[in-house]
Order: C-alpha cells, then structure tokens, then sequence
C-alpha cells in the first residue's frame, strides 16, 4: 500500500529516476516523466521516453525487477521498489498528465530557485513522446529523504 | 586519452543533480539522487559518499554503478558506466569534494546533515550521450 503522502509526492512535480539491471546485475538508468497511482494503492505506471525505453525494457522483460526514485526539489525523496507487470505504447490521456507533470515540474524548479534559463530547458526539454507507459507493483516504499530516517521501511 | 569527453566536465559542475542506479547482490536495483560527480581523471570520476545508505552497501556487494548526468550549459544528457575501484577519506580529491560538499549543503539548507564521509573512486567504463533524450534547444516549447 502506498502511503497517502508518497502517492501526492508520487504524482505530484517529483524528479522521477528509473532504475532497472541486466542478468549480470549492471544497472541501468531511465528518465520517468510522471506517473500515476492506480485504484489499488500498489500499481503504478511510470510514463517513459521511448528514446530511452530500449535497455529498461529489456531488463524489466528478463527478470521483473523495478526501482522508482522519487524526489522533491525539497530534498524529501521516496523510493518504490517493485516487478514489472507490462508495457505499452502512450496514450493521449498518458500525454495529458504527462503535460500536467511538466508544468508542474517547471513551476516547482522555479519556486526552488533554479533560474527560467536552466529550468525551462532541462524540464522542458525532455523529449517525451512518443513514449511508453510502464506499470509495475510496488512491493516496497522506503523514505529517502537525506538524513537519519533515510532508508526506513514506509510500506 | 581517457574515456571521458572534455565536453562532459560542466554536467559534473552540480548545477543540476545527477543520478546513481546501483544493484544489490540479490538483484535488487536501487536509484538515487546523488549530490556530487566529481571528475578525477579522464578515466575516473568519484562519487560522493555522504550517509551509510543502500547505495553504499550495493557498491560494496556489486561493483557496478551507472550515473545520468546533464550539462547546465548545453542540456546534453549522459550515462556513465561505472565500477568501484576504492574509497578515499583523506587526500586532494576528498579535500575537494569536502568542500564543494559545504557549499552545496549551505545553498540547500542541508548543513549538518550532507557531511562528506569518504569520495568513493570509480572507474568510467563506457560513456554515452543519451542520445533522443532531449529536445534540440531551439525546439524546446515556452511555457504557456
């Protein structure tokens, strides 16, 4: 179940960082540009680039396993951890929250201090479509937030 | 000649935050922010090591790490394929990173807390623009 905070923070204008690894246990990193929580508390899906889609799927495919960065410009970050369910290509309501999230991203850096010259185009500039919808359960929620409670079980 | 690219230098600057994927040994994948890359060498970058956390314990049970990085100046995007050579928590590139480490955590009100324990060396072994990640600049829309 993921809790009620981490699921506003979730959907809401967090940094989103995929992680994912290959049989020989090499990691790999994936931009996410939002996500939405389902009905049930525990599915998600994370909206990717289809530019950097390639070796996340791959691992997700081989062997399931998932993790999703989550983090406030705050420094107030979560991490879920979870197996992969499917994938597919987005959709025009994918690309609408996917719009929503960025402008409310953009907001966010500029509210945290990052100057409209580095703001708009690192945000911005994330080339989100055409993109693909990742959906995964998440097994574990761990707070991540710098600090001694970092690492500590939520769900 | 290193691996790296000199153009790679401003994305280690920690305008914007990178990233670091690190798997544990049972194949469990953990991603994080991570305040600094520091470049040591044409070959080499160093990670910092702040808190006894989950990255931490998966570089000690599994060498390889891959960091996203972006450069403030022309927005490129990069991964590096990394692997764990050695901790330092003496010596120029600590003393470095030491400092950088007070500045960041000054500007984002984290002092007291971001406190540099060792600058965990890496050696870089592949290094690729993310290619298809960004926009063009020229392109990038203005917000409505």
């Amino acid at each position: 179940m993921i809790p009620d905070r981490v699921a506003e923070v979730l959907q809401g204008s967090a940094w989103l960082q995929i992680g994912s690894r290959d049989e020989a246990l090499r990691p790999a990193h994936t931009v996410a540009v939002g996500a939405v929580m389902h009905d049930d508390r525990r599915t998600v899906t994370v909206f990717v680039p289809t530019a950097r889609s390639g070796r996340v799927l791959r691992d997700l495919t081989a062997n399931g396993r998932i993790a999703l960065g989550v983090g406030l410009a705050s420094h107030e970050a979560y991490q879920l951890k979870g197996t992969y369910v499917s994938s597919r290509p987005t959709d025009e309501a994918d690309r609408a929250r996917q719009e929503a999230y960025r402008t409310a991203l953009y907001a966010a850096a500029l509210e945290a201090g990052y100057p409209e010259a580095i703001a708009r185009p690192f945000i911005l500039g994330v080339a989100y479509t055409p993109g693909v919808a990742i959906t995964f359960r998440a097994e574990e929620v761990f707070l991540q937030t710098p600090g001694p409670g970092a690492g500590t079980l939520l769900s | 000649m290193g691996i790296l690219p000199d153009e790679i230098k401003p994305a280690m600057q920690g305008v914007i935050p990178s990233h670091v994927v690190t798997c544990s040994r049972d194949g469990t994948p953990n991603a994080s922010a991570i305040s600094q890359v520091y470049y040591v060498d044409p070959d080499h970058v160093a990670l910092s090591h702040q808190f006894f956390n989950k990255t931490k314990r998966n570089i000690e049970e599994n060498p390889h790490a891959v960091v996203w990085l972006i450069s403030p100046e022309t927005f490129d995007a990069w991964d590096l394929e990394l692997e764990f050579v050695r901790s330092e928590t003496t010596g120029p590139v600590f003393d470095v990173m030491e400092m950088q480490i007070e500045a960041i955590a000054s500007m984002v009100g984290m002092k007291g807390i971001f406190k540099l324990r060792a600058a965990d060396i890496f050696r870089v072994t592949a290094v690729r623009k993310a290619v298809g990640e960004r926009i063009p600049l020229a392109e990038i829309p203005r917000p409505r």
